[in-house]
């Protein structure tokens, strides 16, 4: 857990640091990495959440999924094709529903809590 | 046995791969992010450069303008000094021609230049020797009769004079010594030709005026030939004859 939040700030650090300029039409690659590393992250606590949680899923879908849009994006740049749209658009509706499912479920346990406590 | 190794390998796995995810997005994210604030100061920075940029440009095409505009004026005022000095050079100039003009008048009327022009020559000849005349000074020509003449000629506007082909200048001395007289301590015998260089009618006029030169002289017994229209030349004074 430390060595997590430790890799976390490690990276933000190191984020914050890099003074490499990519040129502006390759951002949208990096704005749709984000997207599905958020993704993936929001996955991975509903799965947590759920018990289905699985380490290989977890962490193959993270690294898969930020090449896969990032990919999608640069074919739909050289393609002309907005591609990435697609991308913002998936990550983005699966985002707001894992957020969505997480939500639920933490209601669930707090109600449940509650009306344990409350019968106790 | 082969359970807790499973474990220890995925709780392996799980402390070096979670710390990787977060690494990864923390990165992402913080990249991401660093890259967005650079976009945006750097659009910023451009909208607002460009804005400064075209009102520095604004000041500064302002300020080169005013700069002509003085620039302008002084060069205006230069112009205006030049065409005075210039004016004033030609006037200089004129001045200047008019005085070479007159020193090269007073230089002739002083003989340092040989001159040129129309005039009159007056030949004064001792006259017929005659029984009744006693005295022989009573018909040769005097160096009073040559004075006359020169000075009538010199009143009425001669430029030059001369005797016997000699210029006569301002301080010129003509004596007379017996039969001969001299002019400026050059011997000239009878007859005398007096040229004078201006204008022929003039010249004459004067002499021949009714109780004036050319009468006294025939008064006594001179000989006297005039001759208008001539073309006479005379050399400069310093030049020998």
């Amino acid at each position: 857990m430390w060595l997590s939040i430790l890799g976390l700030i490690l990276g933000v650090s190191l984020g914050l640091l890099t003074d490499i300029r990519i040129p502006p039409e390759y951002a949208n690659y990096l704005s749709i990495a984000v997207l599905a590393a958020l993704d993936t992250l929001f996955g991975g606590i509903r799965a947590h959440l759920q018990q289905v949680y699985d380490d290989k899923v977890f962490v193959s879908g993270f690294f898969f999924n930020i090449m896969l849009a990032a990919g999608l994006a640069f074919l739909g740049v050289h393609l002309g094709v907005d591609l990435y749209l697609a991308a913002i658009f998936a990550f983005g509706v699966r985002l707001f529903q894992n957020i969505a499912v997480i939500r639920r479920i933490l209601l669930n346990k707090w109600t449940e809590k509650k009306e344990i406590r409350e019968s106790v | 046995m082969k359970k807790p190794s499973s474990r220890k390998q995925a709780k392996f796995s799980k402390s070096i791969i979670f710390p990787l995810v977060f690494l990864v997005l923390g990165f992402i994210l913080a990249y991401s992010y660093s890259l967005s604030q650079a976009e945006e100061t750097s659009g910023d920075f451009m909208a607002n450069s460009q804005f400064e940029q075209e009102e520095r440009f604004r000041e500064e095409l302002i300020e080169q303008q005013e700069r002509n505009k003085t620039l302008r004026e002084e060069m205006q005022n230069k112009q205006n000094a030049l065409q005075e000095f210039e004016s004033s050079f030609s006037t200089e100039e004129a001045d200047y021609s008019g005085m070479a003009a007159e020193a090269e008048k007073l230089r002739r009327y002083i003989g340092l230049m040989p001159v040129e022009g129309e005039g009159l020559k007056v030949v004064l000849e001792d006259g017929e020797y005659s029984l009744e005349a006693v005295n022989p000074n009573n018909y040769i020509v005097h160096e009073s009769h040559v004075f006359q003449v020169i000075h009538e000629m010199y009143i009425s506007g001669a430029e030059a004079v001369s005797v016997n082909g000699q210029r006569i200048q301002s301080n010129s001395t003509i004596v007379c010594t017996g039969p001969v007289i001299e002019v400026d301590g050059v011997q000239h015998p009878a007859p005398f030709v007096i040229e004078a260089i201006g204008k022929p009618e003039v010249l004459a006029a004067s002499l021949e005026l009714p109780g004036g030169v050319l009468d006294q002289l025939v008064n006594d017994n001179i000989i006297v030939t005039m001759d208008e229209g001539l073309v006479i030349s005379m050399p400069a004074l310093l030049s020998e004859s």
